[in-house]
């Protein structure tokens, strides 16, 4: 059993009429990439809020590390909630001594995640001459700061440039490559789909879903396939191992499988049964429209 | 505590807003005691030209006197208003970059951020107290001898009284910034209040004989303001016999107290519930 770093149970906020969190339960285990996914408006930033103690929960409770929340236990984790927050009048290095103060940590890995960021070279910058992509990447960098045992992340890419990701992308992938346990939050499924191991989906502050990034990915494979004699195919595929439903269009079988289908098998397996395919492709749906289908189907 | 310092000191250190304030604070500061000699004259001499016998010169920069004048004149609304203006943009920029739930999320509790801005607060009327007692000093040096210096009669009750005026009056400030949370109003309404509505209220209240006791007495700005409630001049003690203040009264001391207590108080409270 992996060690937990985080117990969320029942947590539940409403503002005003409007539940923003409803009975909100997930726990995250040491070295996950643990990604919260759902649209605008589902909750995401009130449960990281939540999660660091700047909103009060109506009900229900948190853990971190085993133990009720304090200001040591936000110690050990870098958080960026929303957008970058620094005194714009201050140079990057200041900005990052006093996150360095607050958190009890030493000013010697500065420098260091000052480079990882890309903003050695303006270091002595006020933070307000920084272009967005800039101020995104030193509140990144300043989440690092002291090496936290946990890294939260509530839309770290939101509104940068494809370069931008690319580099945030490069240094969130760098922290969990040093076993650091990462919380994103993101609209974006591409990104989680991309970045993340284990997701929650979320919306207007109820789970929906959550499981392993692979898992969801491997339910919703599926196959097309066309040949001259269709009611030999449909006979002949029903019989492959794994084989659970199939629909048809335009001439066009899609299958679906329990399982992982390899096309490659598949091919061979109905080449055995005297079947040459006119068409074969391999149709795995993104998480995006799997995510869709599932806000669809809570509706 | 130390370490809550430091990190205040970062955030103003380089901070150009706070510098200019500050030292304005101090042109205004010396200007007002230095140049309230020569129109307290002026004013005597324009009332002289109507006298049969003029009044003679009034001297305020002797021992022991010099204390009291400076004082007076450090905590005139004015000049008052710059310290309590650079608090007001101290608290009020931490709601506007959002630093304060950046200070939050980072490992600070909430009671430690509201602390660090209360040490700021005590540590500048320290050192602006501190400050104003050294030019009161030289003032009175280089216009009287040492020998009548009267530091602890004078000196210290007055000095003591002028940082309970600045004190207060900065968590006044600070008050007003963490409840309202924007700089723009946050001054207004606390310039408004200071300068403009604490002065018509004192003008609708001045009835004759009554205007000590009124309810003005107890209106927190005034309060503050009123603890070394006029100047010494020896031509008032010598010639009319009138001494309008001895000391600084521990009674009036308790009022802006007990505001700023009730302030603090309550700005904790807030801190507890409400979400950042």
């Amino acid at each position: 059993m992996a060690e937990p770093i985080l117990n969320v149970e029942n947590l539940s906020k409403s503002f005003g009429k409007i539940k923003a969190v409803n009975q909100l339960s997930f726990e995250v285990t040491k070295g996950q990439v643990f990604g919260i996914l759902g649209p605008n408006g589902s909750g995401k930033t009130t449960t990281l809020s939540m999660l660091l103690d700047l909103i009060q929960p109506d009900s229900g409770g948190f853990q971190w590390f085993g133990q009720p929340p304090s200001k040591g236990s936000r110690k050990r984790i870098g958080s960026v909630i929303e957008s970058p927050n620094f005194f714009p009048y201050l140079d990057a290095v200041t900005n990052l001594k006093i996150v360095a103060d607050i958190k009890d940590k030493p000013y010697n890995d500065i420098a260091d995640i000052l480079q990882v960021a890309g903003l050695y070279e303006r270091r002595l910058s006020k933070f307000k001459t920084f272009s967005f992509g800039m101020r995104q990447r030193l509140a990144v960098a300043s989440a690092m700061l002291g090496s936290p045992e946990v890294l939260i992340l509530d839309e770290p890419t939101n509104g940068l440039d494809p370069q931008g990701i690319a580099q945030i992308r490069d240094i969130i992938a760098m922290v969990a490559s040093r076993g650091s346990t990462i919380l994103l939050a993101s609209h974006l499924l591409d990104e989680v789909q991309k970045i993340c191991n284990y997701v929650v989906v979320l919306r207007k502050g109820v789970m929906l879903f959550s499981g392993n990034v692979k898992e969801v990915l491997a339910v919703s494979d599926s196959i097309e396939l066309a040949a001259s004699d269709k009611q030999e195919l449909v006979t002949a595929i029903s019989e492959y191992p794994g084989f659970s439903s199939l629909t048809e269009s335009d001439g066009i079988i899609q299958v679906h499988f329990s399982q992982p289908a390899d096309t490659a098998a598949i091919n061979s397996f109905l080449s055995q049964k005297g079947i040459i395919l006119s068409h074969l492709a391999d149709k795995k749906r993104s998480l995006e429209q799997h995510f869709l289908e599932l806000l669809q189907d809570n509706k | 505590m130390i370490k809550l310092l430091k990190i205040e000191f970062k955030k103003i250190r380089t901070y150009k807003v706070f510098w200019i304030l500050t030292g304005l604070y101090f042109v205004f500061l010396a200007a007002g005691i230095l140049l309230a000699e020569f129109m307290i004259n002026n004013m005597v001499n324009g009332v002289n030209r109507r006298m049969p016998i003029p009044f003679p010169h009034v001297a305020i920069y002797y021992f022991p006197d010099v204390w009291q004048n400076v004082a007076f004149f450090a905590s005139i609304r004015y000049v008052l208003i710059f310290p309590a203006i650079i608090m007001i943009i101290l608290i009020t920029n931490e709601f506007t970059f959002k630093t304060i739930r950046q200070n939050v999320i980072n490992g600070m509790s909430k009671t430690e951020f509201l602390a660090s801005k209360l040490l700021i607060i005590l540590l500048m009327a320290v050192i602006m107290s501190i400050v104003l007692a050294a030019g009161a000093f030289f003032i009175g040096l280089s216009h009287s001898g040492l020998s009548e210096v009267n530091f602890f009669s004078q000196g210290i009750p007055f000095m003591v009284g002028f940082f309970i005026s600045l004190l207060c009056y900065m968590v006044y400030a600070f008050f007003c910034g963490f409840i309202l949370r924007n700089t723009g109003l946050s001054i207004a309404i606390f310039t408004l209040y200071s300068l403009i509505i604490e002065p018509v209220i004192y003008f609708i209240f001045r009835a004759p004989f009554m205007f000590k006791n009124t309810i003005y007495t107890y209106l927190p700005v005034n309060s503050v303001i009123r603890l070394t409630e006029y100047p010494a001049i020896p031509m008032l003690k010598k010639i009319m016999g009138v001494n309008l203040q001895e000391h600084v009264s521990l009674t009036a001391c308790l009022i802006p107290i007990a505001y700023s207590a009730v302030m603090i108080v309550t700005v904790f409270l807030i801190m507890k519930r409400k979400d950042l």
